[in-house]
């Protein structure tokens, strides 16, 4: 029958999940504590989360729950996007609980069934819960173990929805992420997992299918015959930080570029569905992604490459080989550019240049949509010479927004045609008020709105794209760049060899 | 900030273009035009609530206060683009005299081009919005029950004055309380068969409360004054199988009560006008549900069959005066420029 004070006309009232409770597996580490537990309590403070809703924290430390709470008030208070009100935190974290244990500990694991099992009685949860793996990927199998065993994965035996959030990596190729796809889905339902991949929680991203599929302008244009080529970019000022052990084994590509970039590629690529329910975009999306071509040649389509020293925005940085914990002989790229295609009739022939970098010059992410050259200029050449390809560019961030740049006169007497550019920005305010990609994902998790999580498809799809890659760059080493620079130069080579140039982003 | 006194609307137009100009792209994105209807002493309160709503949606403010009526007609501006009223470009208007009653005159030529107009007014709402072209003009009207001297009186008005694309700020301040009632039945089938609400007697929130409830439950609510609260204290809803969900509200949180479960606590914070007033210009179709809350309210029906678009009827307050009420108003686009 429904709820009958809920209509879909009536958009003021915001989509609360039902009563549940959170469990966050490694609840003490860095990812917990920059965003997820500032994520609930913006919720709570936007009175989003439902009445009786429960935090609990799994983790290794000897802390009572007193320390528990501590620790995540200083987080919640550091990363929180709203304003500061304490009687909201007093109320939320009165339902916070702390639940000490190794993951190979099953007398833990029981405590929390246990925990879960009287929350029906005391909070009137009706046994839902999310368990949040902020955990590294080797923890992934002994914890699933453990759900297993204690039967709390299931959600007939648990009497409502239990559901996971597993963050990347979502393995480190196609045979290791197969395997944890299988393991993940078979101790849940496989519509119960939720594979979090925060660029898809960002506003402008979700803002890719508005622009495409809301208008009528640019459709028409979105395709080979219109579109000379694609660069998306993402670079990053910083290095690598402490991730030095995880990202020494992985690199640039299968860091970023098999989930973030391909992503975004495929949003940028895709028919359009259906409609919006989550399986037609996923089909959408998935289709793109079986798509892809790799360079012909490997070696000359793809660069990889390597910080050195340098300076950025005024600081100096050291080189990737002395940061600390990286063997001195490392081969792994901090930087990835690479020539892929879509194989279909919308895109046959238009390039997709990806790269991703860290030690760039600045932080950006955007998506460029170069368009054709007009077929004839009837202009002299000499005025014309300003002029360069019509673009459109989303821009991922920072400021966020959508710029289209076209030819248009100089004032004056002479028929003088330059490049400028048409700016719509989210603005600086507009940013401000648009919840944290993770504060939208946890309510969809919590919700139980799958349309921006990949599946596991779309993740093995994508390490198809990536392996190839890898192999082929086996054995070789990755060309130098100073820090603070865009890449390698043979990365500027690879599209001039075909008179192409990478836009300054 | 640019002042001008005594001064003309070309004049205006001319010092806002040229504002823009100076201040770079900083409003390239306009969503639309708010107009905002204000007495004087109010002027401080409506530019922070724009300034507020602005963030969320950039726009173009155009404060119009109008002032002694029966003095010499007179224009002053005040032209902010970027600065204090935080992204929006504004402009403050001060009209007196016969231009007050004109103010379109100066307004029109100022709306951005092909946006939605929205008129907001900050004071007490009028009797017909027909009567002031700058409700006309707009696609989207807001007004504000609760700053009139009789507020659930001003409700009812609002119902016999009804177009789609109405809304009132005491709707907006009911939207978290609904929440909250609307989030206790998601889990269960059960049937309401009763609801008490526990307010002031002259509290508009209330009435539209238990218009929303009557609207979707069928069903007839009740209301128990009390004169304890100074607000909207307490909604109970019955049901069928006898257990009641309660929610009171204490200061800034909301006492979530319901047969056989623990008590809980939410947020039910009192938000500045300027987060209400961004939350209407989120929606700038016609708000149904507010339509048939306010219809059960009243007991009108057929609010929404009502055409959207107004027509002017020029009233003149100072013919109103020396004439009474019969000959005052006549009908007419234009009206006359008397």
């Amino acid at each position: 029958m429904g709820n009958p004070l809920r209509t879909a006309q009536d958009r003021r009232l915001p989509r609360i999940p039902e009563p549940c409770a959170l469990v966050i597996f490694g609840v003490t580490g860095d990812l917990s504590r920059k965003k997820l537990i500032p994520a609930v309590y913006d919720l709570a403070n936007r009175g989003l989360l439902p009445p009786g809703f429960v935090v609990l924290g799994f983790a290794r430390r000897d802390w009572g729950d007193g320390d528990f709470e501590s620790l995540a008030y200083e987080a919640a208070k550091k990363g929180a996007r709203t304003p500061w009100r304490e009687d909201v935190w007093q109320r939320l974290a009165s339902q916070f609980q702390f639940i000490p244990g190794s993951f190979d500990d099953d007398t833990a694991f029981d405590t929390l069934a246990s925990t879960l099992d009287e929350l029906r009685e005391r909070n009137g949860i009706a046994g839902n819960a999310a368990f949040y793996f902020s955990i590294p990927p080797a923890a992934f199998p002994l914890v699933l173990n453990q759900l297993n065993r204690t039967g709390m994965a299931d959600n007939a035996k648990s009497g409502g929805w239990r559901r996971v959030v597993v963050e990347k990596p979502f393995g480190n190729d196609l045979q290791t992420a197969m395997a944890l796809n299988k393991l993940v889905d078979e101790v849940f339902t496989p519509q119960d997992v939720f594979r979090i991949d925060h660029y898809l929680g960002k506003e402008t991203v979700q803002n890719i299918l508005a622009l495409r599929f809301a208008n009528s302008l640019f459709e028409p244009v979105w395709n080979s015959k219109y579109v000379d080529s694609v660069q998306i970019t993402m670079a990053e000022d910083v290095g690598i930080g402490t991730r030095a052990a995880f990202y020494d084994s992985a690199g640039a590509a299968r860091d970023v570029l098999q989930n973030h970039l391909l992503q975004l590629l495929a949003l940028v690529g895709m028919e359009e569905p259906t409609s919006f329910d989550p399986n037609e975009i996923r089909a959408e999306k998935l289709k793109v992604l079986k798509a892809i071509s790799l360079p012909q040649n490997i070696a000359e389509g793809s660069v990889r490459g390597q910080y050195l020293q340098g300076w950025v925005a005024g600081e100096r940085a050291v080189g990737y080989l002395e940061e600390k914990g990286v063997p001195a002989e490392s081969t792994t790229e901090t930087y990835v550019a690479v020539r892929l295609g879509i194989q279909n009739r919308r895109w046959a022939g238009v390039p997709f240049f990806v790269r991703v970098g860290k030690r760039m010059p600045r932080r950006v992410t955007e998506i460029a949509i170069l368009f054709k050259r007009a077929p004839h200029l009837p202009f002299d050449p000499a005025d014309v010479e300003m002029l360069g390809n019509n673009q459109l560019v989303i821009r991922v961030q920072p400021d966020e927004g959508v710029v289209l740049k076209f030819g248009s006169k100089v004032p004056g007497t002479t028929m003088e045609v330059r490049d400028i550019a048409m700016d719509f920005q989210y603005g600086e305010a507009f940013t401000e008020s648009s919840p944290e990609a993770y504060e939208r994902l946890v309510l969809d998790v919590l919700v139980g709105d799958r349309t921006l999580f990949p599946d596991a498809a779309e993740v093995e799809q994508s390490w198809r794209v990536i392996d190839p890659l890898e192999e082929a760059w086996a054995g070789t080493g990755p060309e130098r760049y100073r820090a603070g620079e865009w890449g390698p130069r043979a990365s500027d080579e690879m599209l001039a060899r075909e008179g192409r140039a990478w836009r300054r982003a | 900030m640019i002042g001008l006194w005594d001064t003309t609307g070309n004049e205006v137009v001319k010092a806002l273009a040229a504002e823009r100009r100076s201040a770079g792209g900083v409003a390239s994105g306009l969503a639309l035009t708010l107009v905002a209807v204000v007495e004087e002493k109010k002027v401080r309160e409506a530019e922070a609530a724009a300034t507020i709503a602005a963030a969320a949606h950039p726009c173009r403010l155009l404060i119009v206060v109008r002032s002694d009526l029966e003095g010499r007609s007179r224009l002053d501006a005040e032209i902010v683009v970027g600065g204090r009223l935080g992204p929006a470009e504004a402009v403050v208007m001060r009209m007196y005299g016969r231009l007050a009653l004109h103010a379109e005159s100066v307004v029109m030529p100022l709306l951005a081009p092909d946006v939605p107009v929205v008129t907001w007014w900050h004071q007490s709402p009028p009797d017909m919005i027909a009567n002031d072209f700058l409700g006309v003009v707009a696609d989207r009207r807001i007004t504000d029950s609760a700053l009139a001297p009789d507020p659930v009186a001003a409700l009812r008005q609002r119902a016999a004055d009804y177009a789609p694309g109405d809304t009132d700020l005491t709707w907006t301040r009911i939207t978290l309380w609904r929440t909250l009632v609307a989030g206790a039945f998601d889990t269960t089938e059960e049937r309401v068969t009763g609801a008490t609400i526990v307010a002031p007697p002259n509290d508009p929130t209330a009435a539209l409360m238990k218009g929303w409830l009557q609207s979707r439950l069928h069903i007839e609510p009740a209301w128990e004054p009390t004169d304890r609260a100074p607000r909207m204290k307490s909604v109970q809803l019955q049901c069928a199988n006898g257990d009641c969900v309660t929610v009171t509200r204490e200061e800034g949180t909301a006492l979530f009560s319901r047969t056989g479960q623990e008590d809980r606590y939410m947020p039910l914070p009192k938000r500045p006008v300027g987060d209400e007033l961004a939350e209407e210009l989120r929606r700038l179709d016609p708000d149904q549900i507010y339509g048939e809350a306010l219809g059960a309210m009243a007991g009108v029906t057929g609010l929404e069959q009502r055409p959207s678009m107004r027509v002017h009827v020029w009233k003149d307050p100072a013919q109103a005066a020396r004439a009474g009420d019969e000959t005052g108003a006549f009908a007419g686009p234009g009206g006359s420029a008397a």
